[in-house]
């Protein structure tokens, strides 16, 4: 250890209290509250009167048709989502990485749908999904009309709703990857790209020996956080369908949400919850086997 | 704060979801009233407005964490669960025997779990078929008399007329995003085929939410939308109103603006029945929370606002509402006319609160989701009977743990 | 060649007006509903857009009214402002920490600290409400201020985020700077803080999306109508009878203003053209 790095450490506690130590008090320490209403009967409306309960509500969830589908929907959201996301995304920032003033407001274009608020999304969305009802279409089945594609009916087709969901999702959310991406190739080495120019490299071998290999850690990243995302589908189905048609869209989250506020379950939408976290958290750390520790 | 004769003054906490504008406007001037007459006692009320979307979870976050305001209005079913978690105030004794049957059955009925009285509204609902005379007459469909309703086979046959001469027959608000309009609006249906929900005393809705009878009336409901008669996700919110129907299956928050709209042709009656008259009830109520340590201002404040020139006329006045006192009708003459009078009358015969059972709001959004699947063609009695576990099995969970406590 | 450069650009541009199209087409069938009478923004077929008889400037000034848009903005900007601040602080700090001192049990802690990141408030919602109520942060204005804000402030999410940029900025930068006498301190603030812009404005913006679009939290919170925020005012158009979706776009659109020119201004750093790392 140098004398600089010695230097460094004594400070670690300063440089690492401030954010910590609120982390501790407003994320731990309710952690710690969740987990011990877990594993009682908490009542939302008398969460003072819960008794223990053992590991009753995690054995009653696992067993639950209602969860186990509300965990297979969101899986397949996710599935769906963060291949499509990630490379829509990727693609999107590599067309509009070029300096002249007209791709910045392509990007503008881009993100619009990040700023605006989902639930007002949600009600947008849900007109232009609509199927056709006395002489009118929504939106999407008119545009796909033009390609002479049938229309649908989108929300509320079983087989449907949850892939009409990912792609306003994707739509809403992909600008905000694309700006990662975007990020992450102001630090491709421009030597290098120069060098490979001059070397007769196509564009797509640019991208594949150049270009991708400095991206690593922001891809490794964008699946991370993408998936993370994924798994905390919400406002959509809980706005746009319901959790429905034949609680084909319930998600996770939804679940959670619903134990709480409506069945008033306390300690089992904790159980839920605690679930939740270890699925997610499970799930992230494989990806980071998988993919490898990012590199600096 | 110090009043003139030197107690100490007291504030009370209100907390009320926020309704139409007008109504809003109405009860805020109801508040400032309140505080004006009681200056001299030195109590006044804080009135804070909340957005209807999600109030209940914020009562609910608010009651968890013991900090319910003093008094709040609260929807009509969910007063049963407040009271199973010991946090509303008993009322019974609020007014004096004589005063308390000027309110409607309804209300008393919304109001009361376990034979004691926990909450008061100052308002109360209706649902009824709304028709546009014109367009029944143009296909050749005659209404019933005045203050009759149809049977179902002839609501049936009206539709199919109507469809015929090339009209939408009926509107029933599918789009609505609310579980609660699902309920609400076709209970009525269940209820008039001689089923039920749910057997509230025993806490079951297995064999009870997917009997034999539900069955065969969800299924005469799910007819309507299998043979075109109604849309399943309709896109505009008032097609009646826009022409586009020839009858709406809603409520009295659409009487103003449904007699605007047509005028003379605007017709009304019941609800069409399967086997008897049936119809829906309740809306937001006053209660007081266990906690209040200012119970007196509480209580003065309830009274207050369900008192009938005080409280129940200026806010009817804004809202448009049935109010919840017989006296109250006085002061308004449209209660002589249509649709005006089939609220009231419904009220007071035919109109049956939705179940008074701590499990409301779960069976509500489980039944509103099986009825949107069954709309768009689900199995019925398969439908229903997934319904009933969902329901059956948070309710199974809930016993099992009371009974380990009283063990 | 030149004509094949020619080519290329034009196919470029009609790809990309293209893709604006999907993109765009949404909003601005909202946006042009937030211009309508609501009898018409029920219309779905595009054509009736052209009646001219059915525009109307209303929507704005009922919506802004409606929802008491005008004071909702101004918590709302207060409320991102004090998260945005305080947490671009505490977080460059723990982040630069994690990604530049050595000490014990260093990746264990910043391992738990990454697992956070997958918490969605919706899920702990009512036992951070239990912290925020023991500690007074709801009731009055000034604690529901600080409760909507400082349970938001350290994130794990931006430790991370920041955490990583700070890797991949060359140790020599510092180094160089540590011999010219320059203290841990000065290394943060003058040399490390401001070789990760692009990273800082990329987390300013996540977090102002983020808490602009906060619902149930500043509802749990806020006990008094002074707490409001946008969302909130926009939530009372949902639910106010009659819904008028005329007014809900038009505050949509209002709400939405804000943090679209925000972005505009912020995305010169998060994409400058070339990170200047100062080293050749």
């Amino acid at each position: 250890m140098t004398a600089w790095q010695r230097d460094f450490a004594k400070r670690a506690p300063w440089f690492l209290l401030p954010a910590l130590g609120l982390l501790a008090v407003f994320v731990i320490w309710p952690l710690g509250r969740a987990l011990w209403w877990s594993v009682s009967d908490a009542d939302l409306l008398a969460p003072e009167r819960a008794r223990w309960m053992g590991l009753g509500n995690y054995s009653d969830l696992l067993t639950d048709p209602r969860f186990r589908r509300a965990f297979f929907n969101t899986a397949l959201f996710a599935v769906l989502i963060v291949p499509l996301q990630t490379a829509a995304a990727l693609g999107l920032a590599l067309w509009v990485n070029r300096p002249e003033r007209a791709w910045r407001w392509l990007r503008v274009v881009f993100f619009l749908p990040v700023v605006v608020s989902l639930p007002v999304l949600a009600v947008v969305w849900s007109l232009l999904y609509q199927p056709e009802q006395a002489g009118e279409t929504g939106l999407v089945n008119a545009a796909l009309g033009i390609f002479g594609i049938e229309g649908q009916a989108w929300l509320r087709d079983p087989q449907l709703a949850l892939p009409a969901l990912a792609a306003m999702s994707i739509w809403q959310g992909v600008g905000l990857q694309m700006m990662v991406f975007l990020a992450g190739l102001q630090g491709v080495p421009r030597e290098q790209l120069e060098a490979a120019q001059i070397d007769g490299a196509g564009a797509w071998r640019r991208l594949v020996h150049v270009v991708l290999p400095s991206l690593r850690n922001t891809l490794v990243f964008v699946v991370t956080v993408t998936t993370i995302l994924a798994f905390r589908l919400f406002v959509q189905p809980y706005l746009m369908t319901r959790g429905g048609p034949e609680d084909r869209t319930l998600s996770l989250v939804q679940y959670i949400y619903e134990a709480t506020f409506l069945n008033l379950e306390l300690g089992r939408a904790c159980a839920a919850a605690v679930l939740f976290l270890t699925w997610v958290g499970l799930l992230t750390w494989m990806q980071r086997m998988f993919f490898g520790e990012e590199k600096s | 704060m110090v009043v003139s004769d030197g107690r100490a003054a007291e504030t009370i906490r209100v907390w009320s979801h926020q309704g139409q504008e007008a109504e809003s406007r109405a009860l805020r001037k109801i508040a400032a009233v309140f505080n004006e007459v009681n200056r001299g006692r030195g109590w006044s009320v804080e009135l804070t407005f909340f957005p209807d979307f999600q109030y209940t979870e914020k009562l609910a976050v608010a009651a968890a964490a013991g900090d319910l305001p003093d008094a709040f209005d609260l929807d009509g079913p969910l007063v049963a669960r407040f009271v199973e978690a010991g946090l509303l105030a008993d009322v019974s004794e609020v007014y004096p025997r004589e005063e308390l049957a000027d309110f409607l059955p309804t209300i008393i009925e919304q109001g009361t779990i376990g034979g004691r009285l926990y909450a008061l509204g100052s308002f109360d609902s209706a649902l009824l078929l709304y028709y546009d005379r014109e367009m029944l007459a143009r296909a050749d469909v005659s209404a019933p008399a005045e203050g009759k309703g149809w049977s179902w086979a002839e609501f049936v046959d009206a539709c199919e007329k109507l469809k015929a001469a090339g009209m939408e027959p009926v509107g029933l608000h599918m789009n609505e995003s609310a579980d609660e309009w699902f309920t609400y609006a076709f209970s009525p249906v269940v209820w008039s085929g001689g089923g039920e929900l749910i057997d509230v005393e025993a806490r079951r809705v297995r064999g009870v939410l997917a009997s034999e009878e539900n069955v065969r009336s969800v299924r005469a409901w799910q007819g309507l939308f299998a043979r075109g008669f109604a849309a399943t996700d309709p896109v505009e919110p008032d097609p009646f109103g826009q022409g586009k129907t020839a009858m709406d299956w809603s409520g009295h928050w659409m009487a103003r603006s449904h007699l605007k709209a047509k005028g003379e042709r605007l017709g009304a009656m019941p609800l069409p029945m399967l086997a008897e008259p049936s119809a829906p009830c309740g809306s937001w109520c006053w209660a007081i929370s266990a906690r209040t340590e200012k119970r007196a201002v509480a209580e003065a404040w309830l009274r207050w606002v369900t008192g009938v020139k005080t409280g129940v006329v200026p806010t009817v006045r804004a809202n448009g509402a049935v109010p919840s006192r017989r006296s109250a009708f006085a002061h308004f003459p449209e209660y002589s006319e249509i649709p005006y009078r089939i609220f009231r009358e419904q009220l007071e015969t035919s109109a049956r609160a939705r179940p008074r059972t701590a499990f409301y709001a779960t069976l509500t959004q489980r039944f509103a989701a099986a009825l949107r699947d069954i709309s768009r063609g689900a199995d019925v009695e398969a439908r229903l009977r997934k319904a009933e576990d969902e329901v059956q099995r948070v309710i199974d969970r809930k016993t099992r743990s009371v009974a380990e406590v009283a063990r | 060649m030149k004509r094949g450069l020619t080519w290329r650009v034009a196919a470029m541009w009609v790809g990309s007006v293209a893709v604006a199209v999907v993109f765009l087409a949404p909003l601005l069938w909202a946006v042009a509903g937030s211009f309508r009478e609501e009898a018409a923004i029920f219309r779905l077929d595009a054509s009736s857009l052209w009646d001219v008889d059915t525009w109307t400037l209303s929507n704005y000034a009922d919506g802004w009214r409606r929802a008491a848009l005008g004071p909702a903005l101004l918590v709302s900007v207060a409320q991102v402002a004090l998260i945005v601040g305080g947490g671009l602080i505490v977080n460059a700090l723990a982040a630069y920490a994690f990604a530049r001192m050595t000490f014990r049990g260093r990746d264990g802690l910043f391992a738990a600290v990454v697992m956070l990141i997958i918490l969605p408030v919706e899920v702990i919602a009512v036992p951070m409400f239990f912290t925020a109520r023991d500690l007074g942060l709801t009731g009055e204005f000034g604690a529901a201020m600080a409760g909507l804000t400082l349970p938001f402030m350290a994130k794990a999410f931006n430790i991370y985020f920041l955490r990583q940029h700070f890797l991949a900025l060359p140790v020599q930068l510092e180094e160089a700077a540590a011999m010219d006498g320059a203290g841990v301190w000065t290394q943060f603030w003058r040399v490390a803080l401001p070789s990760v812009k692009p990273a800082l404005a990329t987390v300013v913006v996540l977090d102002v999306l983020t808490h602009w679009g906060d619902f149930l939290w500043p509802l749990m919170i806020g006990t008094r109508e002074s707490t409001r925020t946008v969302q909130i005012g926009l939530a009372n158009l949902f639910t106010q009878p009659p819904v008028q979706w005329g007014d809900i776009l038009a505050c949509a659109v209002m709400a939405t203003l804000p943090v679209l020119l925000m972005f505009r201004w912020l995305q010169r750093y998060i994409v400058a053209t070339q990170v200047q790392t100062g080293i050749k």
